[in-house]
């Protein structure tokens, strides 16, 4: 995806030692400049992020990211209740969109009638469109009330004895975040993991079929080690998505940022996300809005990982598959 | 192919032109009516904001000046009028030292002046209780704010009610997740009637709440409650009458079930009578938990009563228009304009400190 | 058939028989997945729809938002400050990114050496990956704090979101431009910068709108950089972007967290409205890809 193969072979000589074109300098120059721009603009998010964390970094240190709580009024604060919160809703909708996502591509790859393929991966990809403030408004007023009455409830009397699904409060909770999030990053995982699927030679598919496989050992056996990477990188990139999901995450997680981590996925809860849309504009202290930075010092250094790692199995699945992009 | 695209491109040129032209049509006819008399634009209290939805086309009207208000809450409109990104701030809770300090722009400061009163009360969405039937002390609802009481069928509020079936049924703790003067006022209150909540979480604009979920605005805080069974929150008393919340009964110093009427809000700001009234109102007037007094003064007094401050930087250049719009929401007839929406009228006394920390403010 | 024949037999038929039997239950299960997922994607684009399109009317544009819903007599609302900001702030977000996105594109493209193209694809990739609320809070510290917020500091934030975008798409669409095309004009004497903006970029022309179209589709829903650096805004019709302005999304959020039904429906039918749009400006940008990717796949 990001292999920059272009076709232009043309000698670049920018000086040919004929005439120096003013024109061609020109052209070089304004575009390198717009290109450089580009590099420091990255170079200055950076320091932009780690400058206005700085004194929050030297007051906390690294504790930082173990301390429990976020007090303007004592000026504490730390960063754990947030990191557990992004941590479970992540991982919680990877958790429930791979296998969802998987179903629906190998769905369309192998199983689905053609009259029903057009139809299917078109509201897929609908709903890849749809901005997240709609999917977090459609969460508030549609989601959380069927979760808070009818869901949340059943699942409490029936596994309560797992303290993730402990008793309900509201509708807003760590539970609709996590349903929510699953909903936004299904169009990804899945429309990625089909492109995989569709790229599988069939000569190898229909080897297997011809040894007298069942389709679903042929899967097994082929399609899904095939793309293994590629799917790899499909879910990182989800969940990276799921990281970074801000705005929805905060209409529906219940904005509860106190003094102590609950495994019950039906209380609120908060992520990195939710408390920065929540409180940045709300500071009371200086301190306090230098920790706001240093929670997205965090988040920023969690999602360029997820992103390079996940540049970087699909860099050596291209290698080994001998893809051209 | 370039007949086709020359004939798209021209259609999407017109296209486009079309709709900005009308929505500039559309705009300039809205806008023309502002453009005469000036724009002021405010920012912070949600507090305050049903005022201003009376104050605005009044002044309107009789002024032609345009006021244009965003209700973010009082902790994002410190921060706006610290930031001089706004012409005027509005907050339930004074500058505190720090606040004040960083208020000033090139040597600057800022002034908080009340100019209107109201009050914020605890609100609960309980099966079976209406308005006004719960009674609550001042030391159980920190309590159930502490995480300490968690069952409405405690026996500490069973107790103080024995006419209401209250049922079994977990308490769900809502509180403002944005910089609040509600929660300036709430958890000032609740400092005053608990060691504990004063010591373990102390009061301001944002505080560190032992439990609960967040709304966004006294409107989200009145989403959330009515959309959860068993929620109790505070909110301002005009959007509890807009939303048809159910208000509990708090038992004031005197010993009195209060509810926040116009009236009992009166009687606690009635406190500043007897107080010194800080120059330029550093550091506010604080009338939450009016004492028991031998006269029965505060018999019926609200105990979460608040003024509410306009912040208005000392050098401006539009200190013109805000001057004359506070002078004019400090006349009699404004303040009772907003009575319906449950705001007393300013005792006379702070009326004419405010008048006079008026003349602080310069161009 | 020997004994021990038949039962080699019979257990072959056993192991073919589960084995059809895990085929088909996974089949199901595949099925069901699909199922659900189309049922959870299928209602969420339903509700939107429907309780979107009973609240749509001629209000939610020409009106604006009163302060708040007290006045004692009620009073026609819309959000038309919403959409006008965010007109203005799309606009200038796209001036800003589009340009410069081209420009990296041709740098990329058709002057930079190989190492120089590998270090400038990470460096679009890596501002890819950062989330938008990062990015509004970087936009926050560099323009807002101090001054406050404005629509400049939105369109800029915006702008920082589309750069990435509009610079993948365009280099990938000024690589699909055949080599013989820029040695011929180099052939004929044409100086390179003109064959680079003479020749080149208009064969691309195509590609480029489509990617700068399919960038706005996607900023035009973007909230998080908004309601840090352009989210307190009056309730009239602004255009100066000095000022902070409304926009659709952030109006969306906000009225998202009322607990006024009137509210909801407003922020329904601006729902449908923004889904709408991204929804029709992806149609048709994609339309006009095709159609100008055959184009040049027929000039090859």
């Amino acid at each position: 995806m990001s292999t920059l193969d272009t076709t232009s072979d043309v000698p670049r000589r920018p000086f040919s030692g004929r005439r120096v074109r003013l024109g061609d300098l020109l052209l070089q120059g304004v575009a390198g400049l717009a290109a450089l721009g580009a590099t420091v603009l990255v170079g200055l998010i950076a320091y932009k992020i780690v400058e206005g964390s700085r004194l929050s970094i030297s007051t906390f240190g690294l504790g930082f990211l173990q301390r429990v709580g976020w007090d303007p009024v004592h000026n504490l604060f730390g960063a754990e209740t947030f990191l557990f919160g992004t941590a479970v809703t992540s991982i919680g909708a990877l958790i429930l969109a791979t296998p969802l996502a998987l179903g629906i591509a190998l769905f369309l790859t192998e199983l689905a009638p053609n009259w029903v393929r057009g139809p299917v991966t078109a509201l897929v990809e609908t709903l890849a469109a749809i901005p997240s403030v709609v999917i977090g408004l459609w969460g508030i007023l549609v989601l959380g009330p069927v979760l808070l009455n009818d869901v949340m409830p059943a699942l409490h009397s029936a596994l309560g004895f797992i303290p993730l699904f402990g008793p309900t409060s509201t509708g807003a909770s760590v539970f609709t975040a996590i349903i929510v999030l699953t909903i936004m990053i299904l169009p990804i995982v899945s429309s990625i993991s089909r492109e995989l699927f569709l790229g599988v030679p069939s000569e190898l598919k229909e080897a297997a079929l011809g040894l007298g496989t069942t389709r679903w050992e042929m899967v097994r056996g082929v399609i899904l080690p095939y793309t293994r990477g590629g799917v790899a990188a499909a879910m990182i990139l989800g969940l990276g998505r799921a990281l970074g999901e801000a705005v929805a995450v905060a209409q529906v997680i219940g904005s509860f940022s106190g003094n102590g981590i609950s495994w019950n996925l039906f209380n609120p809860g908060n992520s990195i996300g939710s408390e920065l849309v929540n409180e940045f504009l709300n500071y009371s202290t200086t301190l306090e809005l230098s920790s706001l930075f240093y929670l997205a010092l965090i988040l920023l250094v969690f999602s360029l990982a997820v992103n390079l790692l996940a540049q970087v199995i699909v860099r050596r699945v291209a290698r080994r598959q001998g893809f051209v992009s | 192919m370039p007949k086709h695209g020359m004939l798209i491109r021209s259609i999407l040129v017109l296209a486009a032109a079309a709709l900005l032209a009308s929505i500039a049509v559309g705009s300039a006819a809205a806008g023309h009516k502002s453009r005469q008399g000036g724009t002021l634009r405010g920012a912070g209290s949600s507090l305050v904001a049903p005022a201003f939805s009376i104050w605005a086309p009044a002044y309107q009207s009789a002024k032609g000046v345009t006021v244009n208000y965003s209700s973010v809450g009082s902790g994002a409109g410190i921060a706006q009028i610290s930031a001089r990104t706004v012409d005027f701030g509005a907050s339930d809770a004074p500058f505190s030292t720090a606040q004040a300090q960083g208020c000033v722009v090139n040597g600057v400061g800022c002034i908080n002046i009340p100019w209107a009163l109201a009050a914020t009360g605890p609100v609960v969405n309980i099966p079976g209780v209406g308005t006004l039937q719960l009674k609550l002390t001042g030391p159980v609802l920190a309590k159930i704010y502490l995480g300490q009481i968690t069952n409405w069928s405690d026996p500490a509020i069973t107790k103080l009610n024995p006419g209401l079936n209250l049922p079994n049924m977990a308490i769900h703790v809502v509180y403002r997740s944005d910089g609040s003067g509600d929660t300036y006022a709430f958890t000032n209150y609740l400092s005053k009637v608990s060691k504990q909540w004063a010591s373990q979480v102390g009061y301001a604009t944002t505080v560190n709440w032992p439990t609960g979920t967040g709304g966004h605005g006294n409107n989200g805080v009145a989403a959330v409650i009515g959309a959860t069974s068993g929620s109790i929150g505070y909110v301002s008393t005009a959007y509890t009458i807009a939303n048809h919340l159910r208000i509990a009964r708090l038992k004031n110093a005197s010993g009195r079930y209060a509810a926040p009427t116009v009236r009992a809000i009166e009687s606690a700001a009635s406190l500043v009578n007897s107080r010194k009234i800080p120059k330029n109102f550093v550091g506010g007037l604080s009338i939450v938990n009016p004492p028991k007094t031998k006269t029965h003064k505060y018999t019926n007094a609200w105990p979460i009563s608040t003024f509410t401050y306009v912040l208005v930087p000392l050098k401006t250049p539009q200190a013109a228009l805000i001057k004359s719009l506070i002078k004019w929401v400090l006349q009699p007839a404004q303040q009772k304009s907003i009575q319906h929406l449950v705001f007393a009228p300013m005792p006379t006394v702070v009326v004419k400190a405010a008048e006079k920390a008026l003349n602080k403010i310069s161009s | 058939m020997s004994a021990a024949d038949a039962t080699q037999l019979g257990r072959r038929n056993d192991r073919l028989r589960r084995r059809h039997a895990v085929n088909r239950g996974m089949e199901l299960l595949a099925w069901l997945a699909a199922a659900i997922a189309v049922a959870i994607l299928g209602i969420v684009v339903v509700s939107v729809a429907k309780r979107g399109a009973s609240q749509l009317n001629l209000d939610l544009f020409t009106k604006t938002p009163t302060a708040t819903a007290f006045t004692l007599h009620p009073v026609a609302q819309g959000i038309s400050n919403a959409f006008v900001g965010s007109l203005v702030i799309v606009g200038l977000a796209t001036a800003f990114a589009l340009p410069i996105g081209i420009l990296i594109a041709i740098y990329v493209n058709e002057f930079a050496p190989g190492a120089v193209k590998n270090g400038i694809g990470l460096v679009l990739d890596v501002l890819n990956g950062v989330p938008a609320i990062v990015i509004g809070i970087f936009v926050f510290g560099l323009l807002v704090v101090g001054h406050g917020q404005s629509g400049i500091a939105g369109a800029f934030a915006l702008a920082v979101i589309m750069l990435p975008l509009v610079a993948r798409s365009t280099i990938e669409v000024l690589a699909l431009v055949p080599n013989t095309l820029r040695e011929a004009g180099l052939g004929l004497g044409v100086p390179r910068w003109r064959t680079t903006l003479g020749i080149v970029v208009p064969q691309a022309v195509g590609g480029i709108v489509t990617g700068a179209v399919l960038a706005i589709a996607r900023i035009a829903g973007e909230t998080a950089p908004l309601i840090l650096v352009s989210s307190i805004a009056g309730s009239s019709v602004a255009w100066n972007p000095i000022h902070a302005l409304q926009t659709v999304p952030v109006a969306i959020f906000q009225l998202s967290e009322e607990p006024d039904p009137q509210a909801h429906a407003r922020a329904w039918a601006a729902a449908l409205v923004l889904v709408l749009f991204v929804l029709v400006v992806s149609l048709v940008a994609r339309w006009f890809a095709t159609r100008s990717r055959r184009k040049l796949q027929g000039a090859r």
